[in-house]
């Protein structure tokens, strides 16, 4: 205990310093308002784009070829303009916590972001070889995935000028008497210029260099090859292993590790979806949904065979009743009654399958998508909360619904005889309870 | 009337733990509302409570929300890792009602 102890004392402070972060926070809370949004459109998006053609044909056999309209139309005004509603969730949230006033800081940080946005774009006609640029129109691209970490920057920044300029006292105070409405207005004035001008400094310089605008000079610079390291498996499995080992020690890992990798995870999402919708090649293999559906079945560590193996194999009632009492919430992905119940926190023998599990499923799904083997994830935006087989149906089709109820046999068998060791040390403490009753 | 609010990352967990503590409560015939949220959500819940309770998980939130409680004189503890594993509503419930 005492070596785990020391390791809990390292651990603590990390998980403490990345789930304090104010900025990490602001990202998460930021996504966090425009998650239901982002759902919605996602589902829009696969309906339109069912994956079984007997749909898709009946629906165009009853409403027509362009039947899809109705949810393409909700996909676009949600999902692919997400940058806007994350600017604005992300300097809302960094407002709450500098307590300034949310809704005037986010509309600013909006303005700030589309000060940075061309407001045009290439178009070829067809036919045609020329490309011509388009004035006047607001590029969907950029205020879509690729915009994600633009924003994430323009909420920021925006609003920590907002709030130097608070801090320095810099607004017009009206006198007393004036509506508070009326003053209101008027007291974001001066920080909402001086953000601006800022922006359009920003943006001026970016037009002199190679990159032309700052849009795409964080984009190459930054999201890019961020979301390339994060398509990878190396990062996947120790990003993976991570949320484990946090889940070992009794913290909610998926949110530690997560403040860092949701942002590059859901951008990965977005950027499948967008192809999906256009039917193109699915570009990624790791996605948001990659770990929540086929990485985290019942939670992290793959915990839902864990309670099939409470309820099925066991002896001892300890485990028979965690296993009874954590399969319906595990259904749904919710684990912390087997993590803290049975327990694996703190128990070096249920650490290795708890370990193990993620390492495994996440190799051999991994080398599933890459052959072709099981569909890669479109992209869809689903909460991580969906239960087994639904979730990979709606992100890899049927051969994702398969492969999800396979893992589920998997871990069942790399859970087993670990499971067998704790449920004979507690059939033996039980028997010895009984033996004598009054041992406490 | 006393309000309870329990909080996790995502309130889904927490929620589990809130319907076992209302049964618990109604055992008992102790008048209380309990309920739960996302941890992100604290501040705009927090009027009229009396007890913060957070789950084990989030332990690293707890000086974050000792910040926004202690203003409002709002008692925050960490819900029993064991008690929260085993959904011990009556535990809990009483371990709340012990620091109003």
């Amino acid at each position: 205990m005492s070596k785990l102890d020391k390791l809990e004392d390292k651990v603590m402070p990390v998980a403490d310093k990345v789930a304090n972060n104010r900025y990490l926070i602001s990202i998460r809370d930021g996504f966090y308002l425009a998650m239901p949004l982002l759902i919605i459109g996602a589902i829009c998006c696969l309906i339109a784009y069912f994956p079984a053609q007997g749909f898709l044909d009946f629906m165009a056999g009853i409403f027509g070829a362009q039947w899809n309209d109705f949810f393409t139309v909700t996909y676009h005004a949600s999902m692919a303009i997400m940058t806007i509603f994350v600017v604005l969730g992300i300097s809302y949230s960094l407002s709450n916590i500098y307590k300034q006033d949310g809704l005037s800081t986010a509309v600013i940080a909006l303005v700030a972001f589309f000060i940075l946005t061309p407001f045009t774009t290439s178009f070829t006609p067809e036919g045609s070889k020329a490309v011509y640029q388009v004035s006047s129109v607001i590029p969907l691209e950029w205020i879509g995935s690729k915009g994600l970490f633009v924003g994430m920057f323009s909420a920021i920044f925006a609003t920590e000028i907002v709030h130097w300029v608070y801090k320095h006292g810099w607004e017009i105070k009206m006198p007393a008497g004036v509506p508070p409405t009326v003053a209101k207005a008027f007291s974001s004035l001066i920080p909402g210029t001086i953000t601006l001008v800022l922006f359009s400094v920003l943006r001026l310089i970016f037009v002199y260099t190679p990159y032309g605008t700052l849009d795409n000079f964080i984009y190459t610079i930054l999201q890019m090859p961020l979301t390339a390291l994060g398509d990878t498996l190396g990062a996947t499995l120790v990003a993976n292993i991570f949320i484990c080992l946090f889940w070992l020690f009794g913290i909610a890992g998926a949110d530690v590790v997560g403040s860092v990798m949701n942002p590059i995870w859901y951008a990965l999402a977005a950027e499948n979806l967008t192809a999906f919708n256009e039917s193109s090649t699915l570009p990624h293999v790791i996605t948001y949904q990659f770990n929540s559906v086929y990485l985290w079945i019942g939670g992290a560590g793959c915990t839902l065979a864990l309670c099939l193996v409470l309820m099925t194999m066991c002896k001892s009632e300890q485990c028979k009743k965690i296993g009874k009492l954590a399969i319906l919430p595990g259904l749904f992905n919710i684990n912390e009654p087997v993590t803290f119940g049975l327990p694996i926190v703190l128990n070096p023998i249920m650490a290795i399958p708890f370990l193990l599990n993620p390492i495994v499923l996440c190799l051999l799904t991994y080398f599933l998508i890459s052959v072709g083997i099981v569909p890669a994830p479109n992209g869809v935006m689903i909460p991580w909360t969906t239960p087994v087989v639904l979730g990979g149906f709606l992100i890899s089709g049927v051969r994702g619904a398969i492969w999800q109820a396979i893992e589920v046999v998997i871990t069942f068998f790399i859970y087993l005889p670990f499971i067998k060791i704790i449920d004979k040390q507690y059939c033996e403490q039980e028997k010895a309870a009984k033996a004598e009753p009054e041992a406490d | 009337m006393k309000k309870i609010l329990l909080f996790c990352s995502a309130g889904m967990s927490t929620s589990l733990m809130v319907t076992k503590m209302r049964k618990a409560a109604e055992k008992k015939n102790i008048d209380v509302t309990i309920d739960a949220f996302p941890e992100a959500e604290m501040a705009k819940h927090l009027d009229g409570t009396d007890v913060v309770l957070l789950g084990p998980q989030i332990r690293y939130a707890y000086k974050r929300a000792q910040k926004l409680c202690e203003p409002k004189n709002i008692p925050v503890a960490l819900i029993n890792s064991v008690d929260y594993g085993m959904m011990d509503g009556e535990k809990v419930l009483d371990f709340a009602m012990s620091l109003i």
